[in-house]
């Protein structure tokens, strides 16, 4: 199709704005520009770019938002650019596509069957009436539409298909439109966020990607186990973090959410994204008299477990087990009843620590794993546990996206792979013989077209010998 | 023989056929083209059952994966979709002149896949986030889109040799060619093809993207490229609407959108990103 808008009542703008021109324009700077974008480090991962840079450079850089280009006004312009061109577009080309699918040509023409090859003519001595029924009959089994017109000893057939082809375009139009508007009710109305939780703990609130406000999704996310598989290299094969989602404290399923199989809870999708090591409820800790000169049993316990003292001093517990730095740490709280508990921070390689910390610190009474005499308490060993980190994201686009996915792809299919066929026939008594004429045209893929005419040459001969 | 042992001496049968066909067109003889599309034919069903083997292969070795994931897996694979759709458009079209433009890609790409000291072409198992069947039907979409516009390269370097004059008799290399505006609806087939196959590629890719990390679309350099390619190439389906602009500007863009493929394919494991499998 050449650019053949109405002349007539084109008004500049629309003109401008419908044009094909614009279309391809526009295609070649959003190229050029996604070039720009993948050349250029994009937000996190231009910090060290900018460092290289002259303050100059990096404000003229910054202006125009070629940091995070994608995300830049004037590159949503020209996306928003392309839409309005589509649109302007389709509105102006549908009534003339319009028009073609309804088109209906006259059915009485000799002039396309001038000079036609000797395959799509036939010559038999069958009765005409026998050939006009055949021949009537094979038309109406393959077209969508058949028309006729009698006239003295001949006949013309018009047979007609796939006129929606004509529309395949504007489908393919409509779909990028669609998928547009499914990105853009993401970004409006989605959020992209991020929970680490470890084994055994329990998780209310979302912390987004942008931004540092945490957010209570409603409802309670508990990981009841992580793992990790390995292949015999060392890759690895699988990461499962089986969670439970709660409502209130009370249990409403249970899922296990592996890489590309993620799992949905009341539109929130969470995928698996990353995992870590951290330390776990349980610890081994060791308790000496004495500045150590005399050793006890080494005592296993748990958060929160209440243990006697050897000498009946009263009870110690651990309140919290965590990583400082890298190293294991225990805090120990040790109460005898009698004024406020001493707590303090033991960790698991104490020497190697203390040479590691500021003077006041180890000077502390919190670091001292002495601070309840006589006792000197170590850290012999954290159990460890994993902790998941699962990405949740809300995207209220992504059904319109997948739609116009599919739109797109139907789109393809109707524009390229279908053809508007006009297939004419005409059989005409011709002294004792019955002469069978066929040609046609199509819209696209002549090749096709003249496949099936010379099938319909075919079949015709074949059932006129039966 | 293990399937990447049957690749590597494939590589010079694809170089063979390319002998074979630059014979024909050189001498304009009849015996060199049989030959060539013989041994073409050949190579392609040979080939076909590398792959089959290395797919074996995999289950052999226990990891049971299809052998489209690695940098070296998805050149041979590309090689292959560019045998298959070479040897489609010779049989329909009855012409092999474009065989002597193809047949060095294909060898090039089995070289670079057999001897690049920076391709490994050991099994390697599946890390989690690649098992996926849309990883799958990613890569066969993405690379029969490629191999359509590796040929509409093809045709395009053709009709810059064809030169203005349709009927130039000098040489028989030229004459072989066929007419400029056959081997433009040509050119145009396969943009329509591989645009198609790269659309589906890009969707199905995001569809993986979306199930692995949670984002249909995140603008990693690769996804990008992609991106780039596909308004490249609607660019040049649309340039046909307008008038005046046939021809040789076409032609350039077609050009400027087979090297923007091979910079997804390749340059992008220089930039940084998501689909770090293609470095290994
Ligand atoms: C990225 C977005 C676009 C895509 C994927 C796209 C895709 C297509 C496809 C596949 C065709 C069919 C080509 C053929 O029949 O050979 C087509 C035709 C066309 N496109 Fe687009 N297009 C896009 C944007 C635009 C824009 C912005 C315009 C605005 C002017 C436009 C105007 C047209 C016109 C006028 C036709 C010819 C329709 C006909 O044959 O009657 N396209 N487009």
């Amino acid at each position: 199709m050449e650019e053949t808008i109405n002349e007539r009542k084109a008004n500049p703008v629309l003109k401008f704005f419908g044009s094909v021109k614009l279309a391809i324009v526009l295609l070649i700077l959003l190229a050029v520009f996604s070039v720009a974008g993948t050349m250029i480090p994009q937000k996190e991962g231009a910090m060290e770019f900018i460092q290289g840079l002259n303050p100059a450079t990096f404000n003229l850089l910054d202006f125009f938002g070629l940091f995070d280009l994608y995300h830049a006004g004037w590159f949503r312009l020209l996306i928003g650019l392309l839409a309005l061109n589509l649109v302007v577009c389709s509105i102006e080309r549908f009534p003339s596509a319009w028009r073609r699918v309804k088109a209906r040509p006259s059915v009485d023409r000799s002039q396309p069957f001038e000079n036609l090859p000797d395959t799509l003519v036939i010559s038999t001595d069958s009765g005409y009436e026998e050939a006009l029924r055949i021949s009537q009959n094979l038309l109406k089994k393959r077209f969508r539409t058949l028309r006729s017109e009698r006239k003295k000893d001949r006949v013309f057939f018009l047979a007609e298909k796939g006129s929606f082809s004509h529309l395949g375009v504007f489908l393919v139009h409509l779909s990028v439109l669609v998928i547009l508007i499914g990105a853009l009710a993401g970004s409006f109305f989605g959020f992209e966020g991020f929970v680490k939780i470890a084994e055994g703990e329990t998780v209310d609130s979302i912390m987004p990607r942008s931004g540092n406000q945490s957010f209570s999704p409603g409802f309670e996310i508990r990981c009841d186990k992580f793992t990790v598989e390995f292949y015999d290299n060392g890759s690895p094969r699988e990461y499962r973090s089986a969670v439970t989602f709660l409502v209130g404290g009370k249990e409403v399923e249970k899922r296990d959410i592996l890489v590309n199989h993620p799992v949905t809870f009341n539109g929130i999708t969470f995928y698996q994204s990353t995992y870590e090591k951290v330390a776990g409820r349980g610890l081994r800790i060791k308790l000496s008299k004495e500045g150590g000169k005399e050793d006890l049993k080494p005592i296993d316990a748990e958060i929160g477990q209440q243990i006697q003292l050897p000498g009946k001093e009263g009870f110690f517990q651990v309140l919290d087990i965590r990583h400082m730095g890298t190293a294991p740490a225990a805090l120990v709280s040790v109460e005898t009843g009698k004024g406020e508990p001493t707590r303090f921070w033991i960790f698991e390689n104490f020497e190697l620590i203390r040479s590691r910390l500021p003077e006041q610190m180890i000077k502390s009474p919190r670091f001292d794993p002495s601070a309840f005499k006589p006792y000197t308490f170590s850290l012999l060993g954290v159990q460890e546990r994993y902790a998941t980190g699962l990405q949740a994201n809300q995207d209220p686009g992504v059904p319109i996206v997948w739609a116009g996915f599919i739109l797109i792809v139907l789109g393809f299919i109707v524009t390229f792979f279908t053809s508007q066929q006009f297939v004419r026939v005409l059989v005409e008594k011709k002294n004792n013989k019955t002469v069978i004429m066929v040609t046609g045209s199509a819209s696209r893929n002549r090749p096709a077209l003249d496949r099936d005419l010379q099938r319909l040459v075919e079949d015709i001969r074949s059932l006129l010998a039966a | 023989m293990t399937s990447s042992g049957i690749l590597s001496y494939l590589t010079f049968v694809y170089f063979l056929a390319f002998v074979f066909y630059l014979l024909m067109m050189v001498m304009g003889r009849q015996v060199p083209g049989r030959l060539a599309t013989y041994t073409l034919l050949g190579s392609f069903a040979t080939h076909t059952a590398a792959i089959i083997l290395r797919w074996q292969e995999s289950y052999a070795a226990g990891m049971g994966r299809a052998p489209f994931s690695n940098l070296y897996e998805s050149l041979i694979f590309f090689a292959w979709t560019l045998s298959l759709l070479y040897l489609i458009v010779e049989w329909r079209t009855r012409n092999k002149s474009a065989g002597a433009f193809i047949t060095p890609l294909i060898f090039l790409a089995m070289a670079y896949a057999s001897f690049s000291p920076n391709i490994s072409s050991k099994i390697m198992p599946l890390i989690p986030a690649l098992k996926s069947n849309w990883l799958i039907t990613h890569v066969i979409t993405c690379f029969l889109g490629y191999a359509a516009f590796g040929l509409s390269f093809g045709f395009s370097l053709m009709y810059l040799f064809k030169g203005g004059d349709s009927g130039d008799r000098t040489a028989s290399f030229l004459r072989l060619i066929p007419a400029r505006g056959i081997l433009e609806e040509l050119n145009y087939q396969m943009v329509v093809i591989g645009f198609l196959m790269l659309t589906l590629g890009i969707i199905t890719g995001s569809v993986w993207a979306h199930s692995a990390w949670g984002s249909y679309w995140s603008w990693d350099p690769k996804e990008t490229w992609s991106l780039i390619t596909w308004f490249v190439y609607a660019a040049v389906i649309h340039s046909r609407l307008v008038r005046g602009w046939k021809g040789k500007k076409i032609i350039i863009l077609c050009i400027v959108g087979f090297a923007c493929v091979l910079f997804t394919y390749f340059g992008v494991n220089y930039l940084a990103g998501l689909h770090s499998y293609a470095t290994n």
